[in-house]
């Protein structure tokens, strides 16, 4: 097998078996989606299904790169910060191997999640409302290509962060991520329609910037160096 | 053939000079004990092989590659770490499995399932590693090190948190390794005592540098005869008999030790003049054993001589 695929076999197994990671992953799957979704249909003018898909595009989005925060914490801050990084290190694969192995695996149990949040919110909307989110085409597509890349991105930045800095920068780099995840879930609300559907031209965006975000990512895991990793450390 | 090369290794972190001018090779299916108090730099040299850190000057060599660079040659080694690098919610075997994966073995299951049994953890392979002790973690650790038959492998205190039987399996497998499969081990250790039992040779390390560094041999007998441990008829001398024994010529100085005396001689011939001079002096010996100055002994005075200095 692919060194990277063993890698995120490792890190998906890691990923769905940690209890703490879970639980907290599920609280926020369930309590933002439906506390957002009861705002939107207590506030559209419009078609509530169109307005709730439009709303699910967006929050997705957000709850997939939390997730990806949430479980890329195993797969690098804590390998990191009990030193199972440095054996990794010493096996014959770069970098960037081990980043993108650990990306795939943590990102595919992020998305996961991710669908998990989005049945919720679906069967939350129907069971107190009776409204059957509009699911057009490019909504399904929204689901199935854009969030991966969402989650991907979030845990490679976040991941290449982790390696990059010393241990008490992480730690502000933990809190700074989810001030940023309230801040965008809160923020979001507001700044997009509650009549607005999922469009072409916001699939777009979002396409164009997680595939940025991701690059960004895997940009910088190829920069860092063993060095660098091993002497932040301790 | 040389497995482990340091030529001029110089290596210093935020202006503290951490490694000065190390040399020192290792010959391949060599155990090589690397001794230093802590701080001495041992596993900055250890991290400098293994392409971890960079040197500042000179090279570090395993098998002529620079690991750091050469991701193919990262293949020919193990290494074992204070942390086993193991994930602790994954069972034993599904560790070593995904380690296997890493260094591309292609069925893995007989060596792991054999090095399991070699480790006495069979029939824990299928429990998650989180549930061990440190030491059943420790001889985990071993084996995933060796588990893809690396030509060179690097042990950083492979005994410990091991307890006696385990240390004495510990022993057995690296000697084994050594002489059977022809691997070149490089062992960093306080143990003392091990070492001196599978090391070839050794490094001693101290501030820095490389204060001593030859067969464990050579090194443990260094002074082997020039002290003896003297027990008189009647007990310990008095301090009138240590004072006139002072006074021979072939005597550097005295210390009482037991129920006898320690001569330190100024020659290592000179244990026969000894003896008749304390004879024809009256002295009755009740026995006389030469000092084999062991390890331990010859690691404490080097490394002291430096703290002296500094």
């Amino acid at each position: 097998m692919n060194e990277r695929l063993v890698i995120a076999r490792k890190e998906f197994l890691q990923a769905i078996t940690n209890k703490g990671v879970l639980i907290a992953s599920f609280i926020f799957a369930v309590w933002f989606p439906v506390f957002t979704t009861l705002g939107i249909l207590a506030g559209t003018g419009g078609d509530p299904g169109t307005a709730l898909g439009g709303h699910l595009a967006n929050l997705s989005v957000v709850l997939a790169l939390f997730m990806g925060y949430l479980f890329s914490s195993d797969a690098f801050f804590r390998e990191k910060k009990d030193g199972t990084i440095l054996t990794l290190l010493c096996a014959p694969v770069s970098i960037r191997q081990i980043w993108e192995g650990k990306v795939l695996g943590v990102s595919a149990a992020a998305y996961g999640m991710t669908i998990i949040s989005i049945l919720i919110t679906v069967i939350v909307a129907f069971v107190l409302s009776s409204v059957a989110i509009t699911l057009p085409w490019l909504l399904l597509l929204h689901v199935i290509v854009i969030l991966p890349v969402y989650a991907a991105a979030s845990a490679g930045i976040i991941g290449s962060a982790q390696l990059y800095l010393g241990m008490r920068e992480n730690q502000l780099l933990g809190m700074g991520f989810v001030f940023l995840f309230i801040f965008l879930i809160f923020g979001l609300q507001g700044l997009v329609s509650p009549e607005g559907g999922v469009t072409i031209q916001t699939e777009v965006f979002f396409a164009v910037f997680g595939i940025v975000l991701l690059a960004l990512g895997r940009r910088w895991a190829g920069r860092l160096s063993k060095e660098r990793i091993v002497r932040t450390i301790t | 053939m040389q497995a482990i090369r340091a030529e001029h290794l110089s290596k210093s972190f935020d202006g503290r000079q951490v490694l000065r001018d190390v040399t020192f090779s290792v010959e391949k299916g060599e155990i090589f004990g690397y001794l230093g108090p802590n701080g001495a730099g041992k596993t900055t040299t250890i991290n400098l092989f293994l392409g971890l850190l960079s040197p500042e000057t000179g090279t570090a060599e395993v098998f002529g590659a620079d690991l750091g660079s050469d991701d193919e040659a990262r293949r020919r080694v193990g290494v074992l770490f204070e942390n086993n690098g193991f994930s602790e919610r994954q069972s034993a075997y599904e560790n070593l499995r995904y380690y296997a994966g890493l260094y591309g073995m292609d069925e893995p299951e007989g060596r792991i399932e054999e090095l399991l049994r070699v480790i006495g953890l069979s029939d824990r392979s299928s429990d998650a590693v989180g549930t061990f002790s440190t030491g059943m973690k420790r001889k985990l650790g071993i084996a995933r090190a060796i588990l893809h038959r690396p030509d060179v492998v690097f042990l950083d205190e492979p005994s410990s948190g091991l307890d006696p039987d385990a240390q004495r399996m510990v022993r057995d497998l690296i000697l084994s390794l050594s002489e059977k499969e022809g691997m070149t081990v490089f062992i960093n250790s306080h143990h003392l005592d091990e070492v001196q039992r599978i090391c070839s040779r050794v490094a001693i390390l101290a501030e820095g540098k490389i204060q001593a560094y030859d067969s464990v041999a050579r090194l443990a007998g260094a002074g082997k005869e020039s002290s003896v441990w003297i027990a008189f008829e009647g007990g310990r001398p008095s301090r009138q008999t240590i004072a006139s024994l002072e006074s021979l010529s072939m005597v550097l100085d005295i210390q009482e030790e037991g129920e006898g005396i320690v001569c330190r001689l100024a020659e290592e011939g000179s244990v026969p003049d000894l003896i008749s001079a304390l004879v024809s002096g009256g002295y009755r010996i009740e026995e006389i054993k030469k000092r084999s100055a062991d390890l331990e002994e010859v690691y404490l005075r080097y490394v002291h001589s430096v703290e002296g200095r500094s």
